[in-house]
């Protein structure tokens, strides 16, 4: 479905030296200097997978997207999907894809979003009862009906992100790549996209390769997660796999059923006060008993847990650990 | 791609096309009145001269309206297809929007070349054809068939080397971002076009025949209409526009595989 072996792609900017006589230097003699924005990456993808694009800003995800979906051509390394060469951009693997990006829109801001619907449906040679059955199904499921013969111009970002899922599945592709579908947008609406792509995947069996900087979107929906940073591909697994590796603490919570005197505070010397009043103590899985025990002799006591660490722990040991073979 | 798809994708960028056009009734008849009173202002100054002489280098007064009445024509075209394309594209490249025009399965060239036609424009366009219908008319011989059907050649021709030239131009966007005022440039030159070349003497006829070819798209399907232009001269400005688009689309081409898209 996906097979991508050594991708590269090198992009060559002018360097310039700070300030107004860096600007005129560099009017005059340009130096350049190469950006290795993705480095020798490779994985492939099964059909009907959802995948997720982990990585800090300017990791090399968007870079991956734009040559997967054919709008970059790789400096180096081969990529096929669908069994197509995707930087020759041919109509045929045009029409079986989509990207969506959460930063650009392609819906036409003056016009209702209806408008931008039937553009593509033109464009894409969609069939009109076909075309309209797939709005159908989408506004509904993304509970959108009243909003599409609105100007595009008067709908809110998460109205506007909707509109835009529905233009760029029309053709109803077979491998969605989402860049940041969420960004921006807040939490309630970020469920909303979630439960949708989720949803979508289900019914149609397509295959979707996400990005997103929320953890929660790669833990909702990715049971496998590819992790690049600095453009190397760093980890490429199941979700549970990373944090297992990468994340061997637990996290020992209490919540004290009254304020704990300094005594008892100093007794239970692993522990920290939380903002929220809680007692945490981040320890090896290894000592998580010898907490326990020490919270259960020295804290008023009422609940306790063990907790895997949040995913942005994981991931952020995982970057901090790698970022100096880079 | 097949034509069905390309007249689908015509038909339905038209249709937007005109539904933006709409959108403010007021200016959409402004816009209109407006392109009515430039096409005054382009044929007063020929008559005022005509009133003077009856003949400037070997041209009358019905004659040289003929020029300027392909020149307003020229001008509507350009006004409705060409220019906000330019701009149009030229924004998408800056603020990345472009990667969606990349991704429908339209062959890119046509699709930003339809994608933000002016309807307004064309009313400019239709009168052009009008004052060089009047011209027509008045001539003695009038043009036979053959003469018309050569200078609606000549005027395509015309068009698909404007077309060629603004392609190059889009193309470079892709390096230089900012090109909007390249089409400004073009503009200006193009109104040189204004007048029959034969006004012109010397190098800058030269120039404005063959090298950024002006005259040739007014003034020789003027000189079809009058029954004077050589066959070997037609078929060598047909050559011309067609080598040049084909020129033209394989920068295009190459410019295509070096897009870097904005990133987001």
């Amino acid at each position: 479905m996906i097979r991508v072996a050594g991708l590269t792609k090198h992009y060559r900017t002018p360097k310039k030296a700070p300030g107004l006589l860096g600007s005129i230097k560099s009017l005059v003699r340009r130096e350049y200097e190469t950006v290795k924005a993705v480095e020798d990456v490779s994985f492939t993808i099964a059909p009907g997978e959802r995948v997720g694009f982990l990585g800090p800003n300017g990791a090399g995800k968007t870079t991956t997207l734009k040559m997967l979906s054919g709008l970059l051509v790789p400096t180096a390394g081969e990529v096929e999907v669908l069994g197509h060469r995707p930087s020759d951009r041919l109509p045929g693997y045009l029409s079986r894809i989509t990207l969506v990006m959460g930063q650009k829109q392609q819906l036409l801001w003056d016009l209702p979003a209806r408008e931008t619907f039937e553009l593509n449906r033109a464009l894409f040679g969609v069939a009109r009862d076909e075309a309209r059955r797939t709005v159908d199904e989408l506004t509904e499921l993304l509970e959108l009906k009243a909003l599409l013969d609105r100007p595009v111009r008067n709908l809110s970002l998460g109205e506007r992100m909707k509109c835009e899922l529905v233009a760029a599945l029309l053709h109803r592709p077979e491998v969605l790549f989402l860049d940041e579908p969420t960004i921006g947008l807040d939490v309630r609406m970020q469920v909303v996209v979630r439960r949708f792509v989720e949803e979508w995947n289900r019914r149609t069996g397509a295959t979707i390769l996400l990005t997103s900087h929320y953890m929660a979107d790669i833990a909702a929906l990715c049971p496998r997660v590819i992790v690049i940073s600095a453009g190397r591909l760093r980890f490429d697994g199941p979700l549970q796999d990373l944090v297992r590796r990468h994340g061997t603490d637990r996290r020992v919570v209490v919540a004290p059923v009254r304020e704990p005197t300094p005594e008892e505070l100093a007794l239970a010397d692993r522990f920290q006060r939380t903002d929220d009043g809680k007692l945490v103590a981040t320890v090896p899985a290894a000592d998580v008993k010898a907490a326990v025990d020490q919270a259960l002799r020295a804290l008023p006591i009422q609940d306790l847990a063990v907790e895997e660490p949040p995913l942005e722990d994981v991931i952020a040991r995982l970057f901090a650990e790698q970022e100096p073979a880079a | 791609m097949s034509a069905t798809a390309v007249l689908r994708a015509v038909v339905a960028e038209l249709r937007v096309a005109g539904m933006l056009a709409m959108r403010y009734r007021a200016s959409f008849l402004a816009e209109t009145v407006m392109s009515f009173g430039w096409v005054a202002w382009t044929v007063i100054p020929l008559l005022v001269v005509y009133e003077y002489r009856a003949d400037v280098q070997g041209w009358t007064r019905d004659q040289a309206l003929l020029v300027v009445g392909l020149f307003i024509t020229l001008e509507g075209l350009l006004g409705a297809l060409v220019e906000p394309n330019l701009r149009a594209v030229v924004e998408q490249v800056r603020d990345g929007t472009f990667d969606y025009t990349l991704l429908k399965p339209i062959d890119t060239q046509l699709l930003v070349s339809i994608h933000r036609i002016q309807p307004t424009e064309l009313p400019h366009a239709l009168s052009g054809l009008v004052v060089v219908g009047v011209a027509a008319s008045r001539l003695d011989p009038l043009p036979g068939l053959g003469d018309v059907a050569a200078a609606a050649l000549l005027l395509v021709a015309g068009l698909m080397l404007l077309h060629g030239l603004w392609t190059i131009v889009v193309a470079t966007s892709f390096w230089f971002v900012r090109v909007d005022n390249l089409s400004v440039l073009l503009r200006s030159l193009l109104d040189a076009g204004r007048w029959p070349v034969g006004y012109y003497r010397g190098i800058v006829r030269f120039v404005l025949t063959w090298i950024v070819p002006v005259g040739l798209i007014t003034t020789f399907p003027a000189m079809a209409l009058r029954g004077q232009l050589q066959p070997q001269l037609l078929l060598a400005t047909c050559g011309v526009s067609l080598g040049f688009s084909l020129l033209a689309r394989a920068v295009w081409r190459f410019a295509l595989r070096h897009y870097t898209s904005a990133s987001s």
